[in-house]
């Protein structure tokens, strides 16, 4: 019983980091219709940016504004420059863009900051809280994570549906072409969803870090049980990507604990397929079928 | 005034738009017919940036509008109610209704707008926080031109706005529409297959045929000859 | 008239890889070492596996992030047969794992019928993430992280006792591919062929012309999943040892770069991507060390090329650097006046809608 409550926290603390990447996977999907397969390394290289800015001396938390704001520019900058040229074209072509730009940040961060394995720091202590002499399950970096991708999620709920920006925004992902008729700058809204995106995916990177360690293709993993969860969740909605994600990170961290680790990514795969089976379009994706 | 002039769109290679000329004064309505395909939705969509000519301008007032983003040409007082209404289902009736003003400065304004907008169709009063895809066709249309004048545009294109709409909705709306125009001084483009309700509201009228202007003369004397109707327009 | 055309185009076919099979020979035997013969070697491995994925990603309009993955179940079918049964001939196994493979690829292919665009992408991502940890978990039969090592085919007596085993691995690779090959060609040009770019380019108006979209798409996964069995196969022999690190996502990804680069949906393409695909780590290599670059460089300048060149065929040679040189090629013969359309390299298509 004990470690199944264990197990489920685990899983719950994981599933929130999945759900920042399928979040904005999502996002980017709606708003473009385009899978952005270098979300995780996006989130790999913030993270790297964050871990220079601490090892030289300044503290976690500027680091871990710093890797925000670099992902916001990442996102942005990506979306203007490589993605705004294909955003009509077939989508194989996007599909390929994002893997050349997940390929080339892969090579050009073990250029840039080396290519071992580093441990990465946690603002909080990651060692289970202790209550008299009995140790919780919980320790507070994971209370701490739960927590941050919560607010982030309250945030972007909030500036989506609360305020004009958000409004614009969802316009201009719903329908361009009318977004556009009615005086909105659809193209910027893009840009800035992609850079919204990719802060979320700068979270997902910093939370995982000091689990998974920082290396090239630390987010690899990440990205796919995202993805998954994304899927899972229908594509279309932000609920389901969380709450696939969630349950992604809930099954791989029982099969991980009652069968094996390394069977986890199986674990995550066979859920996948038989979900789609069951439901080609995922779980949350109601109405109309999409032929993308 | 809307000043179209010498205006050729083509899709490839097929001419869709042939150098079409036409004007439209302030505080009237052109009314723009012909069949499927004529190329009535092309011309509005060129007018609103959505399609790019080959050759030709438009001018709204002293502004060139073709070169620039359809974005840019709603700023400059353009509204379009495209065909099958354009309304964003996702959005609320209410936040459809925003949407068309946010590109405004005066946030005071848009509020008095979008009030105006409700007056001028009660029925979407009472359904503005549901979303618009609960909404009957009836009730796009109006959501879709109340859209547009939120914006207060000087000119308004409309795109076949009686698509779906029992008659006497229509009327009604057709009334509705032909005091806008006086009160704000609107240059009306109504693309109609329902030539028989455009003429009732239009000053001239336009009979588009394989993307030429085949026809050019007062709405009144169009409805009122018999020849020229059959001819044209088939009633 | 029709299938006489046909058959002509099969005996052209079969002639130009006779002669292209007499080639390889001549130059694995005596013009190259056998270091090129080892490149040589990995390359026709890549260009097998490439041309599986061009027939399911460039012509069928599928896209599979996870070739890697069936590499990696025709590696494995060979490797832990021949920990059985050492003594199996080497045919016998690339036979085990073409069929092991195309089973595999079956299952995938009809799992993914019914899905489309980001959800067979993302189910094959899963794949390609997924199997390499499976060998870790069940160590006793497939070696855990060390993997199984594999002993490279020995020569034939006929052929003397001081034949190379790499050149005799040289050839029997290339021999694959030529057929490979061959019935590829073939395939892409029969009815099937044009049924499987029928399903890419307009899956409703192929299904109206009464084409079973779903076999057809089945059919493409288990083609493209035989030849990476096979690639797989041969892959064992040539690296000796088959572990989960050989097939990480680096692998699925490098294959989609390699039918990107030649072109995607060309055979020829295939062969041209893997060709650089191979060489480039090669090159750069050389070209590192002798500007004394530190291997975190070094070793990933490769990598950053293949993203580099990723990103720039899309932007600027939609139609794949095959197809972006095939165009210009084109262009330039119809300025000099010649009305011949440019035959060098197949004109590839635009990347297809899915
Ligand atoms: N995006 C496009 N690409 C290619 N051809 C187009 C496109 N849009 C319209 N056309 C063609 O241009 C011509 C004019 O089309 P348009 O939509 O302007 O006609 P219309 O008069 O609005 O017809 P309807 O009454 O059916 O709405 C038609 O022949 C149509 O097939
Ligand atoms: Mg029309």
């Amino acid at each position: 019983m004990r470690l199944f409550v264990i197990y489920t926290v685990d899983g719950i603390t994981n599933g929130m980091v999945y759900a920042a990447v399928a979040l904005a996977l999502v996002m980017i999907w709606r708003a473009t219709r385009i899978i952005n397969y270098a979300q995780g390394a996006m989130a790999m290289f913030t993270t790297y940016i964050a871990l220079v800015v601490i090892r030289h001396g300044a503290p976690y938390w500027l680091g871990f504004l710093v890797a925000l704001a670099t992902g916001l520019v990442l996102g942005a900058v990506t979306e203007r420059l490589l993605v705004r040229p294909v955003e009509s074209r077939p989508p194989l072509n996007a599909v390929i863009l994002s893997l050349g730009v997940l390929i080339l940040l892969e090579a050009v961060a073990p250029m840039l900051f080396g290519g071992q394995t580093q441990s990465f720091p946690v603002p909080v202590s990651n060692i289970d809280f202790v209550v008299g002499t009995t140790s919780l399950p919980v320790s507070p970096f994971a209370v701490f994570t739960v927590g941050a991708v919560l607010i982030a999620m309250l945030l972007l709920f909030l500036v989506f549906q609360r305020t004009t920006l958000g409004l614009r925004m969802r316009a201009a992902a719903f329908n361009p072409e009318i977004a556009r008729i009615l005086g909105i700058r659809v193209g910027r809204m893009l840009t800035l969803g992609w850079g919204l995106a990719a802060l979320l995916g700068a979270l997902a990177g910093m939370l995982a870090a000091p689990a998974v360690y920082l290396y090239p293709s630390n987010m690899d993993e990440v990205l796919v049980f995202g993805f998954t969860g994304a899927i899972i969740g229908g594509l279309e909605s932000p609920v389901g990507a969380v709450t696939g994600a969630v349950g992604v990170g809930l099954a791989l961290s029982y099969v991980s604990g009652y069968i094996g680790a390394d069977l986890a990514p199986l674990g995550g795969f066979v859920i996948l397929i038989l979900v789609l089976m069951l439901r080609p379009q995922g779980l949350f994706s109601f109405g109309r079928q999409r032929q993308v | 005034m809307l000043e179209i002039s010498d205006l050729t769109v083509a899709y490839g290679g097929v001419i869709a738009l042939d150098q079409v000329s036409l004007s439209v004064p302030e505080g009237s309505i052109t009314a723009v017919l012909g069949a499927n395909g004529a190329g009535k939705s092309t011309l509005v969509r060129t007018i609103s940036g959505l399609v790019k000519p080959r050759r030709g301008s438009v001018m709204l007032g002293d502004e060139q509008l073709v070169g620039r983003s359809p974005e840019a040409i709603a700023r400059l007082g353009v509204g379009h109610v495209p065909e099958g209404h354009g309304i964003i289902s996702e959005l609320t009736v209410d936040e459809n209704l925003r949407l068309g003003g946010l590109w405004r400065r005066d946030r005071a304004d848009q509020r008095v707008a979008i009030e105006e907008a409700y007056e001028l169709f009660p029925p979407l009063r009472v359904r503005r926080s549901v979303h618009a895809s609960n909404l009957s066709g009836g009730e796009r249309q109006m959501l879709s031109i109340g859209r547009a004048m939120v914006a207060r545009p000087t000119a308004l294109l409309l795109d076949e706005p009686s698509l779906g709409l029992a008659g006497g909705l229509l009327a009604q709306i057709m009334q509705r529409l032909v005091v806008l125009v006086t009160e704000r001084n609107l240059s009306v483009l109504l693309i109609e297959q329902n030539a028989r309700s455009a003429l009732s509201v239009a000053d001239q009228a336009v009979v588009l045929s394989l993307g030429k202007i085949e026809l050019r003369d007062s709405a009144e004397r169009l409805a009122g000859d018999d020849a020229l109707r059959h001819a044209y327009l088939g009633f | 008239m029709n299938s006489l055309l046909r058959r002509f185009t099969f005996v052209r076919h079969g002639l130009f890889f006779l002669g292209l099979a007499v080639v390889l020979l001549i130059l694995t035997s005596f013009v190259f070492d056998s270091y090129t013969n080892y490149n040589v070697t990995e390359v026709a491995i890549f260009a097998i596996s490439a041309a599986g994925l061009t027939v399911l990603t460039g012509i069928n309009g599928q896209v599979s992030l996870g070739h890697g993955a069936l590499m990696m179940i025709g590696a494995y079918t060979t490797s832990v047969l021949l920990t059985w049964h050492p003594d199996l001939p080497l045919v016998l196994m690339l036979i085990a794992s073409i069929v092991s493979t195309g089973i595999a690829g079956a299952i995938v292919g009809i799992a993914g019928a019914r899905l489309r665009g980001p959800y067979l992408a993302g189910a094959t991502l899963a794949l390609a993430v997924a199997l390499p940890q499976v060998p870790s978990h069940f160590a006793s039969v497939f070696g855990g992280n060390q993997g199984l090592s594999v002993s490279p085919p020995t020569p034939p007596a006929f052929l003397g006792t001081s034949f190379a085993p790499e050149q005799w691995l040289a050839w029997i690779t290339l021999a694959a591919a030529v057929i490979t090959f061959f019935v590829l060609a073939n395939l892409v040009r029969s009815a099937t062929g044009r049924r499987f770019r029928m399903v890419r380019d307009n899956e409703v108006a192929a299904r109206l012309s009464g084409i079973d979209v779903a076999r057809t798409q089945v059919l493409a996964f288990v083609v493209s999943a035989a030849c990476a069995g096979l690639a797989g196969s041969l892959f064992a022999y040539w690296v000796t040892v088959t572990s989960p690190s050989g097939f990480t996502l680096n692998l699925s990804l490098s294959l989609l770069t390699a039918i990107v680069i030649g072109g995607l949906g060309s055979l020829s393409g295939a062969v041209l991507g893997s060709f650089i695909v191979v060489y480039l780590p090669v090159w750069t290599g050389g070209f590192a060390s002798s500007l004394n670059l530190s291997s975190n460089i070094a070793n990933n300048v490769p990598l950053a090329i293949y993203g580099v060149v990723l990103i720039v065929a899309i932007l600027v040679f939609p139609r794949g650097v095959a197809g972006g040189v095939a165009s210009i090629v084109h262009g330039v013969r119809r300025a000099a006046g010649s009305n011949r359309r440019a035959g060098v390299l197949p004109a590839a298509p635009q990347a297809p809608a899915q």
